[in-house]
């Protein structure tokens, strides 16, 4: 990777004197990472913003992308590899991170046990305030910190707040149990590979070349001098080089977005060319040299510019640049309004929020013969496969696409980024190309969360009963498609909330602009649309003179209530016991408050506030099938191919607990397969809360085929016990024991003595022209409770607490599930308070602020299990379901503090204080 | 992507990598600690042609207590700062502003003479110096000149330095016996920079405040001493009438931007809200906390 200098240099490096030749002036992190192999160590911004390549320098932490290889001349590095050799106290850290699930995703994880290790080596017994400063300069997306707070202390042999940890994994009755994640332990001692951290010898490397305006005309020079003047540059290409179709889409039918555009770019980063060779050529190229001469072009940068009648279209075919539009309708909503005893109405605007995971986008693609192999980290193997294999013009069996461990993806790794680009070059070259997003570069050119503009109005009778709502919704979906129609359908659909709406109408609009693509974010749409309704429900209880929370109560749709879209659940509907579960913390939570504002003289007051949430798991009213394959080995071990791709949040351990549970075995008996297009059958895309809900119904059919048969081959009944051991499987039943062994028994195609597959697809039905239908076959629901102080003279929030309820049906593993609603709460926490990207601005971890480790309050997570009657042992999604009510409570506190309203998020200090200072009481 | 290629040198005496700089010019860095250097590296925000390693430089390291004076070595670690009983005693105003730098990892690799020679205005130490009078030395080829804090930072990342100078260390009088000192920053998020900082320091008793300095820090384009306001509130007793035409000089002292974070009015007006805390602090008397105007 780096020039050799002639004078070796010499340092310890975990303990062993290393002598390597490597340019003084290379970062520390090309050092491990590069030149000693050490990938434990992880970049996420090389700015010292994200904390990730936290190595210890002479056992004090530092930023290895901030320190010179020159500079540790002499000196002893130690890294996650040498952590346990170098620090007493890292094996107690370990196995304290793994029984606390402090490790989701695992990207940030190395850089949190170095930072901790250091601090317990200074620090026996740490306060909560030391560890939180220890581990302030690293960001973390998926946990909300607080696991990693509760592990560190743990570990220093004191307690956190939050004190429950992991059970055994030998444990019978997998489902329910708190086990630790399978994939844990390599996530926390830093062995597990992300896009970034593998590629074969010789791998060629390719940097786009990207467009520095909203929307430009361009054309190039003589790129065949380009290459010429390059020594190590191998070729330059252009959307001339892409053999098949030059576009792509998650939604193919609108598929839109060019691998490399053609004429003209529409979003500021939208690449033309990407140039290969050699990985020292490749980083050593100024890319302002590349041969490319731009053309600025007016831009819609805002909505209004968008939707202005002579506003130019941004394709094509799409007039007025409205990409799709949603709509559900029931009842007379206008009638209703107009009849309603009281109503409250409001616009809101959110902004586009970046998804922040600290691994940015990466991977390598190699040709196998007539095949191409893509390594990278991605939220969807077979969509991707699919879109490759049009954009090489094969088919998609030519297509292998390996998922590599995905450091948070949140959505927005759906969606293709480096995959087209490798895969093009490594087609043409025939030799292995890798590409690694630079964090500028995954920021200003991924997708983001839609800004949306809102106007909604409610109204209620005056016994409180919610009368009629309208809702009308404009989402910015930027230059292509991506998932904009999906937020223009899913919107609609959830715009009332879980609440009893018997008149509605709910419209929306996804509107193209010269800007970044907007596309899934956690929540498709929903938390943007929660910001308004749950504000305005509050108006309605305020006007009523009831109290918000009872007011909710009255109104909560229940099993034989219609939603929206006329859809009758029948069972599963556990809304109402979530808002009655938060009743003590309400009623506890409002007194303090009342009684810390009486008291107060100073510029804080405290505030309470409380929102609902419901969300569908898996596609709107479109199939999404998951599908689970095993199978008994002749050692007498069971694989279980698992296509879910865990990017965190933990299918790599639910799916095989369901499973397990389904066969009656412990999960010790299982070698699980993740996720690779040659090797696990479809299991969709981890998105829309559907993975535990939908993959995991697959594994539950999987398991209970594949106990049958082996019961069969027993010659037992339904009842019977079956235990693994000693490579033979034994089936017990009624005191008698029947013993199988597969190595006496014939294999299949697949090596296997029983093989099951079993498929699942939710049972949905198409929304008619109203709307109605019934477009999931099972919701989540929540209630979050958000308790805050807000500093009157500043503006500025600071949240104390979120209790949060879930009814996910059945919590296949609490550890985990908290783990997502505490990673939801710091995420709705950002986008309530902290994040707004401006493209163009801010394409980094510092001036884009997500919460760290100080921001985020205790959370109390209270699960209820209302099962539903047609996920694995009854169990719903939470992955998205976390995050919705969280923004919306926390406005509703802000409210309740200080007394206004705050319609625009995040609701910055500036926002804050204008709104005090303007009264809006 | 890599910072664009450059030589690195790494001299073992002050006099060593004052030739390299007189030699290289323009087309040289000094490097301390790097954690501001690095990044532009990274990003290419700059490209210098060699780079010189200030880390060998051990002279340049330590705290040592002269009479009167506490010097700091250039490339004495925002870590050794922290930790140091010595700064703790002679230089509360320091002491109690390093926890408000960065985060550990950047602590431990962070200079003073870094820091101070980046002049970052959203920087704590720049206002630290000026608050406490501070002198900067610094040397070149030709010898060492002593410039007051006051006067050294000119502009967004802009020094007094020459070409050819580095600093050397920083001098501060030992706080006095009846020292009396606050500090604190508003930031977005929890250990991030500040969207407005106050490092203040007086002497006297109650309601009295001498020598009073009032430093602020990312409001504008540099640290800023807010002379204006001191004036008013050391002209005789501090009480609300006081404080508030102190307050609105605030708007003749400072002169701050917009940005992404926090609007110029915002800024001013937090400038005012931490200058009522930091008064309420200075005097002893809570009262006047919490009167900031509209």
């Amino acid at each position: 990777m780096l020039d050799v200098p002639s004078e070796a240099l010499t340092f310890d490096l975990n303990g062993e004197r290393v002598s390597l030749h490597v340019d003084p002036a290379a970062r520390l992190t090309q050092v491990v990472r590069d030149v000693a192999g050490l990938t434990g160590t992880k970049v996420g911004c090389d700015a010292g913003d994200c904390g990730a390549c936290t190595v210890l320098v002479d056992g004090a932490p530092v930023c290895g992308c901030l320190m010179l290889a020159g500079q540790v001349e002499g000196r002893s590095v130690t890294t996650i590899e040498g952590l346990e050799r170098e620090c007493d106290t890292a094996a107690r850290l370990k196995e304290s991170f793994a029984r606390h699930g402090a490790a989701q995703c695992g990207i940030c994880t190395p850089g949190m046990m170095v930072s901790a290790a250091a601090l317990l080596e200074e620090v026996e017994h740490p306060t909560e305030q030391q560890v939180l400063d220890a581990i302030g300069g690293v960001l973390c997306r998926c946990t909300g910190y607080r696991k990693i707070v509760a592990a560190v202390m743990d570990a220093g042999r004191t307690r956190s707040a939050d004190g429950a940890v992991a059970e055994p994994l030998d444990a019978e009755g997998p489902v329910g149990r708190r086990f630790e994640r399978l994939d844990g332990a390599r996530k926390i001692d830093g062995t597990e590979l992300f896009g970034a951290d593998a590629w074969p010898a010789d791998t060629l490397l390719l940097r786009a070349v990207r467009s520095p305006h909203h929307r430009a005309r361009f054309s190039f020079g003589d790129l065949d001098a380009f290459v010429a003047a390059n020594p190590g540059i191998e070729r330059v290409f252009t959307a001339a080089d892409v053999p098949g179709e030059n576009r792509f889409g998650v939604i193919p039918p609108l598929a839109d977005q060019p691998v490399f555009a053609v004429g003209e770019t529409r979003f500021r980063g939208e690449a033309v060319a990407a140039v290969v060779g050699r990985p020292s050529a490749i980083a050593a190229l100024d890319l302002k040299s590349f041969p490319v001469v731009w053309e600025e072009l007016p831009a819609h940068v805002t909505l209004d510019q968008a939707l202005a009648e002579d506003a130019h279209r941004v394709h094509e075919g799409r007039a007025g640049n409205i990409l799709v539009r949603g709509h559900v309708e029931r009842g007379d909503a206008d009638g209703a309004l107009a009849g309603a005893a009281v109503t409250a109405e409001g616009e809101f605007e959110t902004g586009f929020v970046e998804h922040a995971y600290i691994e940015p986008e990466a991977g390598f693609a190699q040709r196998v013969g007539d095949r191409i192999e893509i390594s990278a980290c991605t939220q969807s193997p077979y969509m991707d496969r699919d879109d490759t294999a049009k954009i090489l013009g094969i088919a998609p069996e030519a297509v292998r696409i390996i998922p590599t461990a995905v450091g948070g993806g949140f959505g927005s790794k759906l969606d293709l980024s480096v995959q087209p680009f490798i895969a093009v070059a490594a087609w043409h070259l025939n030799k292995p190309v890798r590409m690694v997003y630079s964090r500028p570069e995954s920021i200003a050119t991924t997708t983001k969360r839609h800004p949306a503009r809102i106007r909604a109005k409610v109204g209620a009778d005056a016994s409180g009963r919610l009368v009629g709502m309208a809702f009308d919704g404009d989402f910015n979906t930027g230059a292509y498609s991506s998932w904009g129609p999906t937020v223009a359908n899913r919107v609609p659909v959830h715009a009332s909330g879980p609440y009893f709406m018997p008149n509605y109408r709910a419209r929306t609009r996804a509107v193209h602009t010269n800007l970044v693509p907007a596309g899934a974010f956690r929540g498709f749409g929903v938390p943007q649309a929660s910001v308004a309704q749950e504000q305005l429900y509050d108006e309605l209880a305020d006007k009523l003179g009831m109290d918000r929370l009872e007011f909710r109560i009255l109104n909560a749709l229940t099993d034989d209530l219609p939603t929206v879209t006329g859809q009758v659940l029948g069972e599963g509907v556990g809304f109402r016991k979530c808002l009655e579960a938060l009743r003590p913390h309400w009623k506890r939570a409002r007194s303090e408050a009342e009684a810390f504002n009486a008291k107060a003289s100073g510029a804080l007051r405290r505030g309470v506030g409380v929102a609902g949430m419901w969300y569908g798991c898996g596609n709107t009213s479109l199939a999404n099938p998951s599908t689970i394959r095993a199978g008994l080995k002749p050692d007498g071990r069971i694989a279980l191919h698992q296509g879910a791709v865990d990017i965190g949040q933990g299918s790599n351990t639910v799916i095989p607990q369901i499973f397990a549970e389904a066969l009656g075995a412990p999960l010790s008996v299982l070698d699980v397969l993740s996720a690779d297009t040659d090797i696990t059958p479809d299991c969709g895309k981890t998105s829309a809360s559907r993975q535990t809900f939908v993959t995991g119904k697959a594994a539950e059919l999987a398991g209970r085929a594949m106990r049958a048969q082996i019961l069969r081959l027993a010659n037992a009944g339904e009842d019977a016990r079956i235990s693994f051991k000693g490579g033979k499987v034994a089936v017990e039943e009624n005191g008698r024991s029947r013993t199988v062994n597969p190595a006496a028994l014939a294999v299949d195609a697949l090596g296997y003595v029983l093989s099951v597959e079993e498929t699942f697809d939710p049972p949905t039905t198409p929304l008619d022209s109203k709307g109605q239908g019934s477009p999931y076959a099972v919701y989540g629901f929540g209630a979050h409770m958000a308790e805050l102080e807000v500093d009157v003279e500043l503006g500025t929030v600071k949240v104390l607490k979120i209790t949060a309820a879930h009814d996910l049906g059945r919590a296949i593993n609490p550890m985990l599930v908290e783990g997502q609603i505490e990673g939801g709460v710091a995420q709705g926490l950002g986008l309530a308070l902290m994040e707004e990207f401006i493209p163009g601005r801010g394409e980094n971890l510092h001036d884009y602020l997500i919460p760290s480790a100080g921001d985020m309050p205790p959370v109390e997570s209270i699960i209820i299990e209302d099962p539903s009657p047609v996920g694995p042992f009854g169990a719903k999604g939470i992955g998205e379901q976390a995050l919705i009510p969280t923004a919306p409570a926390i406005l509703n506190a802000i409210h309740d503090a200080v007394g206004v309203r705050i319609r625009r998020v995040p609701a910055t200090p500036d926002r804050v204080r204008a709104a005090i200072l303007a009264g809006t009481r | 992507m890599k910072a664009s290629a450059f030589d690195y040198a790494r001299p073992a005496s002050v006099r060593e990598a004052l030739e390299l700089l007189g030699r290289h010019g323009d087309a040289a860095k000094l490097i301390a600690g790097g954690q501001s250097l690095v990044p532009a590296l990274n990003l290419r925000l700059l490209a210098p042609e060699i780079l010189i390693d200030l880390g060998g430089l051990a002279d340049l390291r330590g705290i040592t207590v002269e009479g009167a004076t506490v010097r700091i070595g250039a490339m004495t670690r925002h870590a050794d700062l922290l930790g140091s009983p010595v700064i703790a005693e002679k230089l509360p105003l320091v002491a109690a502003a390093m926890p408000h730098i960065a985060h550990p990892a950047i602590r431990n690799r962070g200079t003073i003479g870094g820091n101070l020679a980046h002049a970052d205005p959203a920087s704590e130490l720049p206002a630290v110096m000026q608050a406490i009078d501070a002198v900067i030395v610094v040397r070149d080829a030709s010898g060492e000149r002593r410039i007051a804090a006051r006067d050294f930072f000119t502009g967004i990342y802009e020094t007094a330095l020459r070409d050819g100078e580095m600093i050397v260390a920083v001098e501060a009088p030992v706080a006095a016996k009846d020292e009396r000192i606050f500090f604190h920053e508003f930031s977005r998020r929890s250990g991030d920079y500040a969207i407005v900082g106050l490092a203040a320091r007086a002497t006297g008793s109650g309601n009295a405040l001498a020598d009073l300095r009032l430093a602020y820090f990312s409001v504008g384009d540099k640290a800023t001493l807010a002379e204006r306001a001191a004036a008013v509130l050391g002209a005789g007793p501090v009480d609300a009438t006081r404080l508030a035409a102190a307050q609105a000089a605030l708007a003749e002292d400072l002169s701050p931007q917009d940005d992404q974070q926090a609007s110029g009015s915002t800024r001013l007006h937090l400038s005012r809200v931490v200058l009522a805390r930091a008064i309420a602090v200075l005097t002893g008397d809570a009262s006047l906390a919490g009167r900031a105007t509209a």
